[in-house]
């Protein structure tokens, strides 16, 4: 691994932890903690995004103890990310939000088993709520538990896939050409 | 005394309290876990501010309070974090149910939180260094804790200069979507320019991925703290066998 990509690591997870100001300022239900993940692996493989995923996660743990056992979705979500920069999905917004829409999916069937199992489905006030929610609507208790972890995770992660495809975007050619997939990712190689 | 233990020694112990705690029997098993982290919180080494790890700005506060003692802040910030999953599994489970898990949860809030507390990241990267970590890891965990207060000025930054820009987080789901993209492509695409930077600075100083470095100020790691270590992950494993036996 070069130096850069080894740079890229700490950065992508700091994105990652530093965007909850950004998520605060404008006051939107979103956690967008996967979003270094999603770029580390856009920009440089799936070494890279799992690096980075384990990464925020161990850092993350040290602010809310928590967030550890998830770890596990953030290995999923690098490794979607990839076959998803593989595909060239990041390539404009209408390719990138459906993507991120099944990345939402399959990241609420990996998270459920972790939060039944681990917290009785309680990680945190919103997510219990809408659990509290599906069990009103008379869902069985892990069907709740996934009633609440789909709301959560269905629109973070297509915000997420938008925000990084517009990043990727954004890079002048130059810098983007730097990293290995980025050109690949957004369908310019 | 958490102070003077081998950083490899207070992480088994953060691990093995909460392993114990979800392996043995509730409410006896996860109650006896949380009793020892408790009382971990409450021990010298615990006290805040001696790892240079801060919570963010908007969540201190709690070591400022008057009527609390300094070796009972980790104690109180572990309740206070543990607190609203025993109002939510109260909301969704029975009563028993809500005991275990909430014990069990409390458990690992505790021991991480004291771990948090009682050990400064320079001296887990030092132990790392010593016990033959490559230099690789020990940067990804430092840089990590040093950029995210970094990053998250930056944010608040960008923030503050979107606003004098007509920045609103008010209106419809469209337009937060938009105030949002305006705060947080900057901050990433700062941060993606700053990697060049950051890569020649460390080419400079001679790190190469893999490559082993010569810790300055090794903490000592005695035979006793050793043993001590594999007895707990051998207790876990008997704990494992006895339960699922």
């Amino acid at each position: 691994m070069s130096i850069r990509l080894l740079v890229l690591i700490p950065v992508a997870a700091a994105v990652s932890l530093a965007l909850s100001a950004a998520v605060d300022a404008v006051a939107l239900p979103l956690f967008l903690d996967t979003t270094g993940t999603i770029l580390a692996t856009a920009l440089a493989g799936p070494a890279v995004g799992i690096a980075t995923g384990v990464t925020t996660s161990a850092v993350n743990t040290l602010r809310n103890p928590t967030f550890w056992p998830f770890v596990v979705v953030q290995l999923i979500v690098a490794l979607y990310a990839w076959l998803a920069a593989r595909a060239g999905l990041f390539r404009s917004l209408r390719t990138a939000i459906p993507a991120g829409l099944g990345l939402g999916v399959i990241a609420s069937v990996t998270s459920t088993p972790i939060s039944y199992l681990v917290f009785g489905c309680t990680t945190t006030g919103g997510i219990a709520l809408t659990t509290a929610l599906g069990r009103a609507l008379g869902l069985a208790p892990l069907g709740a538990c996934f009633f609440g972890s789909f709301v959560s995770d269905f629109g973070d992660k297509a915000v997420t896939f938008a925000l990084v495809t517009s990043v990727l975007h954004a890079l002048p050619r130059r810098t983007a050409a730097r990293f290995p997939w980025a050109l690949r990712a957004i369908g310019a190689a | 005394m958490s102070g003077r233990l081998h950083p490899f020694t207070l992480l088994a112990v953060a691990a093995a309290l909460p392993a114990l705690a979800w392996i043995l029997p509730a409410p006896i098993g996860p109650a006896a876990t949380l009793a020892v982290a408790l009382g971990l919180t409450l021990t010298p080494g615990a006290s805040p501010g001696s790892t240079g790890i801060r919570s963010s700005p908007g969540s201190t506060g709690i070591g400022s309070s008057p009527g609390w003692r300094p070796g009972s802040v980790v104690f109180r910030a572990a309740l206070l974090t543990a607190a609203p999953f025993w109002l939510f599994l109260l909301l969704l489970h029975d009563v028993p149910t809500t005991i275990a898990t909430g014990l069990r949860i409390t458990t690992m809030v505790a021991s991480i939180g004291w771990v948090v507390a009682a050990l400064p990241p320079a001296r887990l990267v030092e132990a790392m260094v010593a016990a033959g970590w490559s230099a690789t890891a020990a940067y990804l965990f430092a840089a990590t804790l040093s950029a995210v207060p970094v990053l998250k000025s930056r944010a608040q930054r960008i923030v503050e200069a979107q606003r004098c820009r007509g920045l609103s987080p008010r209106g419809g789901v469209v337009n937060r979507l938009r105030a949002l993209g305006a705060v947080a492509l900057p901050l990433i695409l700062s941060a993606l320019h700053e990697v060049d930077e950051r890569a020649l600075a460390l080419e400079t100083r001679g790190l190469v991925p893999g490559v082993h470095r010569t810790p300055l100020e090794p903490p000592p790691d005695r035979v006793a703290e050793r043993v001590a270590r594999w007895g707990l992950a051998a207790l876990c494993a008997a704990a494992l066998v006895w339960r699922l036996a």
